[in-house]
């Protein structure tokens, strides 16, 4: 009843968070990728042997952090993503934005700057593929007519 | 005739232009996406034919229906000492009538203004000269931005920016010339007037989007088509100045009465793929499909024609417009 409430009551967008470690985010990844799925089954699905404990440790601190929701089954606790992988990144995106825009203005614009250049660099990128598939086409054309 | 009788033909000539509209606007909209569809089946000469005539099929529909029906009707069958008056619902209609031909009005003289005010600064800064192999004279401007532009409604002049000459070989400033000729030939300018001054659904809300972009994006590949006129090899060419020109950094957005080499919201990436596997053919489409979006639109016109000409017609459009004074 108490969950039921609070879920009603609680905004619907992800908690502020600092950046995740590398272990929760593999956990987090898994969980996206697999669903609901208890200690047991995310220990044997890491590429990685962890000690139990280990796992059980970053799964409730994920949940602490209100990345995950968890139920009883049986004894054990069966955790799922509070979130889907893309409002998790939106949210994450928009406050790493934010907080670059909030600073002074120098941080401000460096971050425009940088974005900018990272919008040329996939601009060249895009261009340099569609050269190569020039130069392709190009040749199997000259091959075509080539006795 | 009094001055009344004439205001109240004028509100309602708005009000119904305004219900015929947005009713023809609604259809249209909700058929759009199929329409788009069914233009990709077809080469992009027919499917630019097809899209600009049902974007402008609303406005033309609504236009007949008014003038040559409603206000016609108004005229026969409206005793002249009548003392009706005109109800709210009328005269909000009215209103939004008048509000969506304002604002497209509006928006055509602006953009209108803004192409005069572009074509002035390059004849200002520019400089007139003849390339190699076209006929017409073109306006080379010093800009840092690669320009390749067709300004002008009416008689257009092409503005090209010397970085653009010089970055391409004389095959690729050909191709990309007779680009920007096969626009000039099919008037896109003028076409883009008509389409800015068709009005929108509502007062703030167009709702032909999805259609204009689609449109926009097909006149792109007819000029394109007709620059390569079915060659490959003119169409690797193309496809290379494209690349090339869009390497030359980033144009700044034009007026919207001006086509650009590489408009905005048209994918270079699609467009370099299809000028890629592009497949010579010579063959010309055959008669009933080269005059289908044109035989559509007459069909259309003489339906209503037609049905305007029915004796009964009159007399229900005044029963209609009766209704809609209350």
């Amino acid at each position: 009843m108490m969950r039921f409430l609070k879920s009603i009551t609680v905004e619907r967008t992800p908690p502020s968070q600092p950046p995740l470690g590398h272990l929760e985010t593999t956990v987090m990844d898994l969980l996206w990728a697999r669903g609901e799925s208890n200690v047991h089954d995310v220990v044997q699905r890491l590429h990685r042997p962890l000690a139990y404990t280990t796992v059980m440790t970053t799964l409730d601190r994920l949940f602490k952090k209100g990345l995950l929701d968890r139920r009883k089954s049986a004894r054990a606790f069966l955790y799922s993503p509070r979130w889907s992988r893309m409002e998790w990144e939106q949210k994450r995106a928009g406050e790493f934005v934010a907080g670059f825009l909030a600073g002074p203005q120098p941080a401000g614009e460096l971050l425009i700057s940088c974005l900018v250049d990272a919008v040329g660099q996939q601009d060249e990128a895009l261009l340099d593929e569609l050269e190569k598939k020039i130069r392709l086409r190009r040749r199997e054309l000259y091959q075509r007519r080539k006795p | 005739m009094t001055g009344s009788y004439l205001v109240r033909l004028l509100c309602l000539s708005m009000a119904s232009f305004f219900l015929v509209h947005l009713a023809l606007g609604a259809a249209l909209s909700l058929l759009a996406p199929a329409a788009i569809r069914l233009s990709e089946r077809f080469r992009p000469q027919r499917a630019v034919r097809l899209l600009l005539l049902l974007r402008l099929t609303p406005t033309g529909l609504s236009l007949l229906m008014v003038a040559g029906l409603l206000a016609p009707s108004y005229l026969w069958l409206e005793p002249r000492a009548t003392t009706e008056t005109v109800g709210w619902v009328c005269l909000a209609a009215a209103a939004l009538g008048v509000a969506v031909w304002s604002l497209s009005i509006t928006r055509a003289l602006r953009a209108a203004g803004r192409s005069l005010r572009h074509i002035r600064r390059c004849q200002r800064t520019g400089r007139q000269t003849y390339l190699r192999g076209e006929t017409a004279p073109v306006w080379l401007m010093e800009d840092p931005a690669p320009l390749v532009m067709l300004a002008g409604v009416l008689r257009s002049r092409l503005v090209i920016s010397r970085k653009v000459v010089s970055a391409l070989s004389a095959e690729q400033l050909a191709a990309v010339l007779r680009h920007e000729r096969a626009h000039s030939r099919s008037r896109d300018n003028l076409k883009r007037l008509l389409v800015l001054l068709a009005p929108g659904i509502l007062p703030f809300f167009r709702g032909f989007s999805r259609l204009e972009q689609a449109w926009a994006r097909v006149t792109e590949w007819a000029a394109d088509d007709f620059a390569v006129a079915g060659d490959s090899h003119r169409s690797l060419t193309l496809a290379t100045a494209l690349v090339r020109v869009a390497r030359l950094g980033a144009v700044p957005s034009p007026p919207a009465l001006v086509t650009s080499l590489m408009p905005n919201g048209v994918d270079l990436s699609a467009r370099v793929d299809r000028l890629l596997h592009f497949v010579p053919s010579t063959a010309n489409p055959g008669r009933l499909a080269r005059l289908l979006p044109g035989g559509a639109g007459v069909l259309l016109a003489t339906s209503v024609i037609a049905l305007m000409a029915q004796p009964g017609t009159l007399r229900a459009a005044h029963e209609c417009l009766e209704a809609l004074i209350r």
